[in-house]
């Protein structure tokens, strides 16, 4: 049987952050993943904010930011574009372009340079909950190990399925998990190749579909549905986007990535006796733009801390690790709410409701104009959106 | 539970399983099908069609 205080089961970004930090505050971690190799395949379109990083105290490496980006544009259904930059206003997930297969491995690196031990090819199977700890029962090459930590960190993606062993309502509704789908493609012929790129309306019932460039012609071409809001798979929705968007008419695809996007919020209890919960696993995604990896890593990272204070307690009592709900809470809770109901907000425009909106705010200098000249415009476009706005609110 | 040649093992299917009873490994699913209620969220999940009944 292996021994350790902390056991991080997932090394995706949220939980080798937590590996790191648990690891710099004097505990004994373990991390441990299915992966023969830690960030692959990816399931991502890798966008990322500067802002987010500096405040995890990453100092970002060539190796795994590919790309500067400078701003956005949105696409309505009939292609009218509205232009963003960030001196315009705040964009969640616009920075940078990463190569997750780097980054993820750079960062589970950053948690074996702090002090954690790192056991890859190694599936986490059955938890059994014994008095003072878990015993976790791992696959290994075909061989069966017994792991026993004082606290394990379940950052096991949107699967969830540690916590949920655990007893943590921490499964996803199908209405809240969107199926997300996407093809690394060249011959990309981007309107602007320094900005990310969204289309809304029926292209992507319940969520959108997306350019992120990596390169002067080379770009994550995807998008995200929410299953029951439509008959086609993800895959239908995007191989009909690449027929029909202008930027892909020669592109040609060298990766296919699909993987779900848990866009419902923080689930209710992500902490438990001898248990935290963080990254995909918690919730933790921005329910708008379906961006997890800032917003992972920063609660992976309390986690880390709450953790290895804890082991330094010799209390891991659900008591003492709650302390951890409520730093996330603190963090997430009023964005996340917001970024929820702008979420609803766009899903109850129809495609007729958001080109009219387009063309409205087309020209828009959004550092100039105030909120009651936008709310002018949009009763003159469409009252009905106003409308649905003002309810939402 | 069928599993297709292009499943790519995402585990979308087992995060939206009411009753956690898909266990995904690198290149395998495993399916607790004794305790399956046929909601058939999963077939539903599935980005690229990859799963089908028996
Ligand atoms: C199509 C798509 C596009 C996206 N685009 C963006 C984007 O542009 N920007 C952004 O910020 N976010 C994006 N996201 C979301 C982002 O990818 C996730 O929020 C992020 O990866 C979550 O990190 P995590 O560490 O919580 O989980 P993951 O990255 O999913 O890592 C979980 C790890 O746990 C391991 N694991 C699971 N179960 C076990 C087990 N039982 N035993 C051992 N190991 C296990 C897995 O192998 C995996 O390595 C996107 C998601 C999708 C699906």
């Amino acid at each position: 049987m292996i021994t350790t205080d902390i056991l991080v089961i997932g090394a995706g970004p949220a939980g080798s952050i937590a590996a790191k930090h648990a690891a710099l505050n004097g505990a004994n971690v373990l991390l441990i993943d299915r992966k023969s190799e830690i960030g692959a395949p990816k399931r991502c379109a890798e966008g990322v904010s500067i802002e987010g990083l500096k405040k995890l105290g990453i100092e970002t490496s060539p190796r795994w930011a590919v790309k500067d980006i400078e701003g956005i544009r949105l696409v309505a259904p009939n292609g009218t574009d509205v232009w963003l930059n960030d001196d315009t206003i705040e964009l969640p997930e616009a920075g940078y372009i990463l190569e997750r297969k780097v980054f993820d491995k750079h960062m589970a690196m950053d948690a074996g340079r702090a002090g954690a031990q790192i056991k890859i090819k190694t599936l986490a199977k059955e938890i059994i909950k014994k008095e003072d700890h878990y015993v976790v029962i791992c696959e290994h090459l075909g061989e069966l190990i017994e792991i026993k930590a004082n606290i394990i960190i379940a950052a096991d993606g949107p699967e969830s399925r540690i916590a949920r062993l655990a007893g943590l309502k921490t499964g996803t509704k199908i209405k809240d998990m969107e199926s997300g789908i996407q093809f690394e493609m060249c011959n990309v012929e981007m309107t602007n190749p320094n900005v990310l790129e969204f289309y809304f309306g029926s292209v992507a019932p319940g969520g959108y579909a997306w350019i992120f460039p990596k390169g002067e012609d080379i770009a994550n071409v995807g998008l995200a549905v929410i299953p029951t809001d439509t008959d086609k798979t993800a895959y239908q929705h995007l191989l009909d986007f690449v027929a029909n968007c202008p930027a892909t008419q020669n592109a040609q695809a060298v990766e296919l990535n699909v993987g779900g996007d848990p866009v419902g919020g923080v689930h209710k209890h992500i902490s438990g006796d001898n248990i935290l919960v963080v990254g995909d696993a918690a919730g933790q995604v921005n329910p708008l733009t379906g961006g997890g990896i800032i917003s992972g890593m920063t609660c992976g990272k309390i986690a880390g801390e709450v953790a290895a204070n804890a082991i330094k307690e010799e209390n891991y009592s659900s008591k003492r690790l709650y302390e951890y709900d409520k730093l996330v809470d603190d963090e997430l809770g009023e964005k996340m709410k917001k970024y929820s109901k702008t979420r609803d907000y766009l899903a109850s425009l129809s495609d007729k409701e958001l080109d009219s909106i387009a063309v409205a705010f087309q020209d828009v200098e959004f550092e100039e104009v105030s909120t009651t000249e936008l709310i002018k415009k949009l009763v003159k476009v469409s009252p009905k959106a106003l409308l649905k706005l003002g309810k939402l609110i | 539970m069928i599993v297709k040649e292009w499943c790519s093992y995402c585990g979308e299917c087992a995060g939206v399983c009411p009753r956690n009873l898909i266990l995904v490994r690198e290149t395998e699913l495993e399916f607790d099908t004794g305790e399956c209620k046929e909601c058939d969220f999963c077939i539903k999940a599935c980005p690229v069609n990859a799963l089908e009944k028996d």
